[in-house]
């Protein structure tokens, strides 16, 4: 009886709209994270899958000596693709021409991620149908076959190599506008045969490694510990990568806005339930009189709470799969073909829909079962009063739970529910002293803005409950609002419309007018110019440094750079650097230092440099650490000296400058007027960057409008719920003759001021919560955002009045005998 | 009218804890109500009517005092056994109807019998809005239906488990002078058909007076009302009240 009674009633109060509110919070907690699960899933997939292509493979060990054996048996035993390749510099000769070359010799199967682009007359094409040099044959950047006169074949050490493909651009080339020598890229067993690499020569070895993540990172636990000191392991998110720190930022922040979400969407749940269960007192009165039993309404209202959730929890999946298939179909082909498992967002969204549902009821629900049968002649009695804090108990440990399921990081999670308490605490302080400092007004019912200020004091208590549940929503509205924004403009400001997409080096100060004065012929603007020093540091503090190779045979000393640095001298701090510790260059003799490379080789503020440049001894001190944002794609120095220090040593120059797709003719008459010049096209990279930016803020949006929703139900349950404290007054007024006009102003405006108030409190928590967010999570530049100041109280004050009035409005086309019956 | 009792109550007392003291709202009522027969309980507001109809019903515990209903005395059972109790042998009939909203008039007057788990409860329910004049109103919901008609659902609800005690709150308190006649005319015409033993609070003097017995409530304390024949079976240890007159004049 009491499973068909619990259908019954479902069935007609789902018709009849009285669950819509406690449905679409279920719903929307469910979509929110079966989507999010489902999108993030896919988009993190696919934001690593376009990361990977930076590094042409999901991992890579790099390092100075042959890779262990082992290392490759134990990825093919994970059943993890695997290329091996060799990297080094090495003459090449063409008749009578030489040129320094990086050689790139690869093995079967590279690149495992992204393509070789190779150009033809027809443009730019990828490798895909040619696979990888034959036996013999090398291919060549661009930039060589000028230097060298487009020979038909060169050599190599002992080999003769037929020059038959034209690299415009290897996957993993990186971003390195000093890479003065052009790459070269040929078969990896064709190395021996050229006798280029003899004992103690310098040569970088690479593995790269792909297949599924699971593997990978069981790979990872195996590989890392066994790697030696002068070993690195590289991944798409290693600081090497240009977007490794767009995507950890990002999925911090996908990760807290899902979770604020969902806490988000738990409130409304928690509000609705409450309405949801004080509907049912009369009813449980009603049934307990005729005499159910505490077992047959127990069943009657699981089973009816079991019904609406199963509703709420179908619709959310089926919105989640909506969603996801939405999104989906803005992705590109080759990402959208990816089908991510379903198990996980299905389970987490069943999980949630549940505990959310269950644990957020569990005390309206005791109440509710509680209620005296006596209410059906004393219609003021209630079931019994435990207390707001279990309540709260529960509903915070449902929101850790579920936070937990989802982030399965156990301190973000407890940041997430201590915020959200804390946040629940000041709220309720200053709202209720808020609504307290208000003047005591008597109750006149002549004018509407007295009608709603006496209103607003009398429920005081209430109202301050309200006043938390409206700035909650708006709080947490406003900080993910600020993060998205942030995060959006700070990678705009990174690659911004006119980066510069083409690098010039190895100008020679000679060239330097002629150069410019052809650039600007073709209205080309050059953003900057930066003069390079080849330099090598020696010595610090007076103390010798060592290489790497001297330190592994057994030298003692302080390990230096085993490489010559790009030096250049600026007058004042380049832009994307940072001052961290010191002043930028006053003295001729001052260097600044970047933070990184200070940190690795323990130099600090006052140290005195020793380099060595052109063979000559050049000493200056360091009066500065800068911090440098490597991911902007310009040209960024570990060492920036004065134009003093630097003057007396030849220098070359280098210069960078955006040009459109239409003037790519400039490019090749740079090539034949400025032979010596290096032109480094960085427009590829520029375009597979936005690419993943533009996945990314997709996700970024997709979260916010999901914030949005669960604010805006969040306030439609808050005034819903503030509607009922209200009704029995409204239909007293409304009996002794106030007109609908009154009522409807009354009831807005004091809506409005608790709008108001609630605008205003959210703008001063979301700033300190973002103070916070920014300066511990996101490194974001902190300020204040004054247009909120104006914009949130307004908008607080007309959103809550709009809702207010318009459930006013349903109110009033009562009856008022209806209305006070259902008061 | 059967010589057996449906309720007795012997020194019965009802007291609440408020903020200035204890206040005594039932101060020992004795009465005793045969099978089948129908008693008006008259009384000003506060005069604790509602108090003693709940007493009486199972569904407030006193705070000394006996009620035996039935034969059952209450003191001796818990909420679950009251419940129990209730289910299979009282009814109510209230002011406000109390009319589940989203169930239509049919199902409103299954429920009672669904609870008890009488078979056929669809049938029987078709049957008594039949009773009750409602056959064409059975898939209509509360707010579709006027007072009157609402009345007559929750009359054929009370009657469908054919209850041994009905009570009835002020059962047209909330309707015009057609539509109280109509219902009060249903009411007792089942209560005889049924046999119920019919116990109603009122005000209206002139529902009250088509009950058998009147007995009048003032400040805690019931007598039977004077003028009406009484087969002896009411009983009131305290005298009436000086201002009974007030009572009648309601």
């Amino acid at each position: 009886m009491e499973i068909s009674l619990a259908w019954r009633l479902f069935k007609r109060e789902l018709l009849q709209g009285q669950l819509v509110l406690i449905v679409l919070a279920i719903t929307l907690a469910v979509l929110s994270v079966t989507g999010l699960a489902r999108v993030s899933e896919r988009l993190q997939i696919a934001i690593n899958g376009q990361a990977s292509k930076f590094i042409a493979a999901d991992r890579i060990i790099n390092s100075p000596v042959k890779i262990d054996e082992s290392f490759i048996a134990k990825a093919e035993e994970l059943g993890l693709a695997h290329v091996s390749s060799m990297q080094f510099n090495s003459m090449v000769f063409a008749e009578d021409k030489f040129q320094l070359v990086t050689v790139r010799a690869v093995g079967e199967g590279y690149p495992l991620k992204g393509k070789i682009e190779l150009n033809s007359d027809s443009g730019t094409h990828s490798a895909e149908g040619t696979g990888l040099p034959g036996s013999g044959q090398l291919w060549f950047e661009t930039r060589l076959g000028g230097l060298l006169a487009y020979p038909e074949s060169l050599e190599l050490g002992n080999r003769q190599f037929t020059l038959s493909e034209e690299i415009s651009r290897l996957p993993d080339a990186g971003f390195n506008p000093f890479a003065s020598s052009p790459v070269v890229l040929i078969r990896l067993d064709d190395v021996a045969s050229t006798g280029v690499i003899q004992p103690g020569s310098r040569v970088t070895y690479l593995a790269q490694f792909s297949g599924a993540e699971e593997q990978l990172k069981r790979f990872e636990s195996y590989a890392k510990p066994k790697l030696t000191s002068s070993q690195r392991w590289v991944d798409v998110q290693s600081g090497e990568s240009p977007i490794a720190d767009a995507v950890k930022r990002a999925e911090r922040f996908l990760l807290l806005a899902s979770l604020l979400g969902i806490a988000l969407a738990c409130a409304a749940i928690g509000i609705a339930a409450q309405r949801y269960c004080h509907r049912h007192y009369d009813v449980v009165a009603m049934l307990k009189t005729f005499g159910a039993s505490g077992r047959q309404i127990r069943t009657l209202f699981g089973m009816h709470l079991l019904l609406v959730t199963l509703f709420g929890v179908t619709l959310g999946l089926l919105g989640g799969f909506a969603l996801d298939a939405i999104i989906t179909s803005f992705l590109p082909e080759e990402i959208a073909a990816y089908s991510p498992p379903f198990i996980r967002p299905i389970l987490l969204g069943l999980a949630t829909g549940f505990i959310s549902a269950f644990m957020f009821s569990a005390y309206p629900l005791m109440r509710l079962l509680s209620i005296p049968p006596l209410r059906v002649l004393q219609r003021q009695l209630e079931g019994l009063q435990l207390g707001m804090w279990l309540h709260l108990l529960l509903s915070l440990s449902a929101m850790a739970l579920l936070g937990y399921l989802y982030s399965k990081s156990l301190p973000l999670t407890l940041t997430v529910v201590a915020g959200v308490l804390l946040l629940g605490v000041l709220l309720s302080i200053l709202g209720f002293l808020m609504i307290r400092m208000g003047h005591s007004i008597g109750m006149k019912t002549t004018n509407p803005l007295q009608l709603a200020l006496a209103g607003l004091r009398r429920r005081a208590k209430q109202n301050a409950v309200q006043l938390v549940g409206f700035s909650s929503a708006l709080v947490l509205l406003l900080t993910i609002l600020a993060l998205r924004q942030d995060l959006l403009s700070e990678w705009q400001n990174q690659l911004p419309e006119n980066a510069p997409n083409y690098f010039l080096v190895n100008i020679s100060p000679d060239e330097e007018a002629a150069l410019g004065d052809y650039l600007k012929a073709n209205t080309v603007k050059t953003t900057d110019i930066y003069p390079v020093v080849r330099g090598r540091l020696t010595e610090i503090n007076g103390e010798r440094l060592i290489s790497a190779e001297q330190e592994k045979a057994g030298a003692k000393g302080r390990l230096g750079i085993s490489r010559e640095l790009n030096l250049t001298w600026r007058d004042a701090l380049p832009p994307n650097n940072e001052i961290l510790e010191g002043e930028f260059n006053a003295n001729e003799d001052d260097v600044s230092v970047e933070s990184g490379v200070a940190e690795r080789l323990g130099i600090k503020i006052g140290d005195s440099l020793t380099y060595v440049i052109d063979n000559q001894r050049l000493v200056v001190n360091v009066a500065s650490l800068r911090a440098v944002h490597w991911e902007t794609l310009q040209p960024n120095f570990f060492m920036i000296f004065t134009h003093a220090s630097l003057a007396p040593f030849s220098h070359t120059s280098m210069a960078s400058f955006h040009l459109e797709d239409n003037k790519q003719g400039v490019i090749l008459d740079i090539i034949k007027q400025f032979p010596t010049v290096s032109i480094i096209d960085v427009g590829t990279m520029i375009k597979q960057l936005r690419q993943i930016i533009d996945q990314v803020s997709l996700s970024l949006t997709l979260v916010l409008v999901l914030v949005v929703l669960a604010s805006s139900l969040v306030m439609i349950a808050q005034t819903e719920a503030g509607m009922a404290t209200r009704q029995r007054e409204l239909a007293v007024l409304r009996t002794f003759g106030a007109s609908g006009w009154l009522l409807r102003m009354a009831t807005g405006l004091e809506f409005a001021l608790l709008g108001t108030v609630a605008g205003f409190l959210a703008v001063i928590v979301a700033e300190f919560t973002l103070y916070l967010l920014k300066t511990q999570v996101f490194e974001l530049n902190v300020y204040m955002h004054w247009p909120w100041w104006g914009i949130a109280p307004v908008c607080g004050a007309l959103t809550v009045a709009l809702l207010g009035v318009w459930r006013c409005r349903q109110l009033l086309s009562k009856s008022c005998a209806d209305l006070l019956k259902a008061g | 009218m059967s010589e057996v009792s449906a309720i007795t109550v012997k020194n019965l007392v009802k007291s609440v804890a408020t903020q200035e003291g204890e206040l005594t709202i039932l101060n020992g009522i004795n009465m005793d109500v045969k099978q089948g027969q129908s008693i008006a309980i008259l009384g000003p507001s506060g005069s604790g009517k509602s108090t003693l109809l709940g007493l009486l019903a199972a569904l407030d515990t006193p705070t000394s005092g006996e009620i035996i209903l039935d034969g059952v005395a209450l003191q001796s059972l818990d909420e679950e056994k009251k419940a129990a109790l209730r289910k299979q042998k009282v009814s109510f009939i209230f002011q406000s109807f109390m009319l589940v909203d989203t169930l239509n008039a049919l199902e409103n007057v299954m429920l009672p019998a669904e609870l008890a788990g009488i078979n056929r409860a669809k049938e029987k329910a078709e049957a008594m809005l039949e009773r009750v004049g409602l056959s064409h109103r059975l898939t209509h919901f509360p707010n579709q239906l006027s007072g009157g008609e609402q009345q007559r659902v929750a009359i054929a609800r009370a009657f469908i488990c054919e209850p041994k005690v009905l009570f009835a709150d002020e059962p047209t308190g909330n309707l015009d002078a057609v539509n109280s006649e109509k219902v009060a005319n249903m009411l007792f015409e089942l209560n005889r058909e049924c046999e119920t033993t019919l116990v109603l609070v009122t005000h209206d003097l002139v529902l009250a007076k088509r009950c058998e017995r009147q007995l009048l409530m003032d400040t805690g304390v019931i007598t039977e009302s004077p003028g009406e024949p009484s087969d002896g079976s009411a009983l009131s240890s305290k005298p009436a009240p000086s201002h009974l007159a007030s009572v009648e004049a309601l």
